[in-house]
């Protein structure tokens, strides 16, 4: 069990890929931002890839265990401690009844970092997923994220503790964290010509945008665009401008919404249909890199992808999440 | 000269017959969308056709395919790229639509559900005094303390002819989204079709079970959340977290694209009393009748003189109203 002391900026439970099958009720998938980072925890300790984890935005979340377990901590490095004393990052680390784990504030680089514990954490599977929707108060624990009083149990440890302390990740298989973050997209459903224009495009794919402060779980806002993208004076009979179209399904996470000027990252949380256009869609593969970027701080670059590469981006992180990569 | 490729059309199929043409758009790593011609257009045949094909699709169980959302006169295919490519979904897709060929031969499964409306109830009361308190104290949408007379205003009618409008039409709709359970509701009798702006800026609270519109679309509140649409009334749930009420046990969510929805008026003490009995005694019984929706039919009604005649007049009063109604 764990005991939360300060819940901290916004900390969740989170799974991946979160509530697949759901997008037709108005209901997005939700899921952990960052697929990789829980990903490695999760096999530090010995869970399946896509196990609950503990998702800490921002910081200063603090626990206490009532247990003896096996944790990994990974993601942005928030200098957390156990007892008061460092704990290294991609590594997988025994715990023992009464310890307390705190966490600074977010790292140099990266934003959210990620908690995993030995046999998961255990809250209701809810419409197929532990995952927390905080826009829509449901799922994970109560619906919302966690604060002082709150105690999570957790799963069974698929392997005796001894087995899987200790383990680290190998230092080549670290995903790299940057300052700008350049995340492979393909361009639709409503690019050039008949959108956009030619120099809209190239500006969005070339440009890099800084993330906004009002950035949360369900969208990713990025700095107003500085020229015309449109290849279309109005939006019809959609509306005035020409971001305008009729209500449409979004394909999230990782759509580009162009609302009005600004350009908006449709995420976890986010809507799942609207009236206004998409531009590119993130690939499945560098999702996990949106909600590493600090808001106000860091900034994201596209770079144009054919749905080829894509696949085979996802072949390489499957291959990337197992037991080879660990040390 | 860019040398990205910014080509996003997969695929098309050429205008048929009444079949508008095809559009096949790469939408994301994992998504592909369909859309109906290459200039929109608002028209609910379409949409009639986006569920018939969609049904069509949904039925080969085509592996791969995790799910389809349908909008409008889109329809958003979710699929692993891995197991299902684009080319072969396509081609499943391609397959239903020359199946499926005139827009008067579409038939599909449609439940018309009655609800119940208490129309300007202290609930959703609340919510404007809310907004007019903590957010918009000059909103000229709030006539009285209520959005019913600005609506009204709007559409060069009195409030009484609002609230038979809302009563007189049944409401389809093209899909669910915004918020879990949520669909979008368009009045199948254009006699009826009320049309208001929506709030300027939005609300920050509407209660469960709110009924709204805003332009032509009628929204009911599932939960209580922000919105932007004009406020009616309240009906009785139409989303259960708890997933007590045997109609929840499947799913949280009541509204499926396809429905109508009927409207009759009745007191805000009976919407109480159902809240009461569905989320707590789980006892309620909705009703709910099974059948086909006929697109023939509709179109024959649509099309007729005295709908016609009764949409055109609604139109004329709208204009007036339009003008005469102050801006948001």
């Amino acid at each position: 069990m764990l005991k939360v002391i300060n819940g901290g900026v916004e900390t969740v439970v989170e799974d991946w890929p979160g509530r697949i099958g759901y997008l037709d009720n108005g209901m997005a998938a939700s899921g952990a931002f960052d697929n990789v980072a829980l990903g490695f925890s999760n096999l530090l300790v010995g869970n399946p890839v896509n196990e609950a984890g503990i998702e800490i935005a921002g910081g200063y979340f603090e626990a206490g265990f009532d247990t003896d377990s096996v944790i990994a901590v990974t993601g942005t490095h928030m200098k957390p401690t156990l007892n008061g004393q460092l704990i290294p990052l991609w590594e997988s680390i025994a715990v023992k009844k009464g310890d307390v784990i705190k966490f600074g504030h977010f790292g140099e680089f990266g934003f959210r970092s990620y908690m995993s514990v030995a046999g998961g954490i255990d809250v209701p599977v809810y419409l197929g997923s532990k995952s927390t929707c905080i826009f829509g108060s449901y799922g994970g624990y109560q619906g919302r994220k966690l604060q002082a009083g709150d105690v999570l149990k957790f799963g069974k440890p698929s392997k005796p503790l001894k087995g899987i302390k200790k383990r680290k990740v190998k230092k080549e298989c670290i995903p790299p964290y940057e300052r700008e973050w350049r995340m492979r997209a393909v361009p639709g459903p409503n690019a050039y010509p008949d959108y956009m224009t030619q120099e809209g495009m190239d500006y969005l794919y070339e440009h890099a945008h800084k993330i906004q402060h009002s950035s949360n779980r369900s969208a990713y806002r990025l700095e107003a665009a500085q020229i015309n993208l449109f290849a279309r004076k109005d939006g019809g009979i959609a509306g005035s401008h020409p971001s305008n179209v009729l209500d449409h399904a979004y394909a999230i996470p990782g759509a580009l919404n162009i609302c009005g000027d600004t350009p908006i990252l449709l995420i976890a949380d986010g809507p799942t249909l609207g009236g206004y256009l998409c531009a590119l869609s993130v690939i499945y593969a560098d999702l996990w890199k949106i909600g590493q970027g600090t808001p106000v701080r860091d900034f994201i670059k596209f770079e144009c992808c054919t749905p080829e590469e894509a696949v085979e981006a996802r072949r390489q992180q499957r291959s990337l999440l197992t037991e080879e990569s660990l040390a | 000269m860019s040398e990205r490729n910014y080509h996003v059309m997969l695929d098309t199929l050429p205008e048929a017959g009444s079949r508008p043409e095809v559009l096949f758009r790469q939408a994301g790593d994992g998504f592909v969308q369909v859309e109906y011609g290459s200039i929109p257009r608002f028209n609910l045949v379409d949409s009639f056709r986006v569920l018939a094909v969609n049904a069509a699709v949904k039925a080969k169980k085509v592996k791969g395919l995790y799910e389809t959302v349908p909008g409008l006169r889109t329809n958003l295919y979710h699929f692993d790229p891995e197991v299902l490519s684009s080319k072969k979904l396509i081609a499943e897709i391609r397959d239903c639509e020359r199946q499926i060929a005139g827009v008067e031969e579409i038939e599909f499964q449609s439940r018309l559900i009655t609800l119940p409306i208490a129309f300007t109830d202290s609930e959703t009361q609340k919510a404007v005094a809310k907004y007019v308190k903590e957010v918009r104290p000059d909103a000229p949408n709030v006539i009285n303390g209520y959005n019913i007379e600005y609506s009204a205003l709007c559409n060069g009618v009195t409030v009484a002819e609002i609230k038979r409008m809302i009563c007189g039409t049944e409401w389809y709709n093209s899909g669910n989204g915004f918020w879990p359970g949520g669909g979008f509701f368009w009045p199948l009798d254009p006699q009826c079709a009320i049309v208001v702006p929506k709030y300027n800026p939005p609300r920050t609270w509407t209660p469960e079970g709110t009924v709204g519109i805003g332009g032509p679309c009628l929204y009911i509140y599932p939960t209580p959340t922000g919105g932007g649409y004009q406020l009616f009334g309240r009906t009785i749930p139409i989303f259960q977290f708890s997933q007590k009420h045997e109609l929840f046990k499947e799913s949280p969510t009541f509204f499926k694209a396809g429905d109508r929805i009927r409207f009759h008026e009745t007191t805000e003490e009976e919407v109480l009393e159902i809240h009461r009995l569905v989320h707590e005694e789980a006892k309620y019984t909705y009703d709910i009748k099974y059948g086909k929706f006929k697109v023939k039919d509709w179109l024959t009604f649509y099309n007729s003189a005295p709908v016609q005649k009764g949409m055109k007049d609604l139109l004329t009063k709208q204009e007036a109203g339009v003008k005469a109604a102050p801006k948001v």
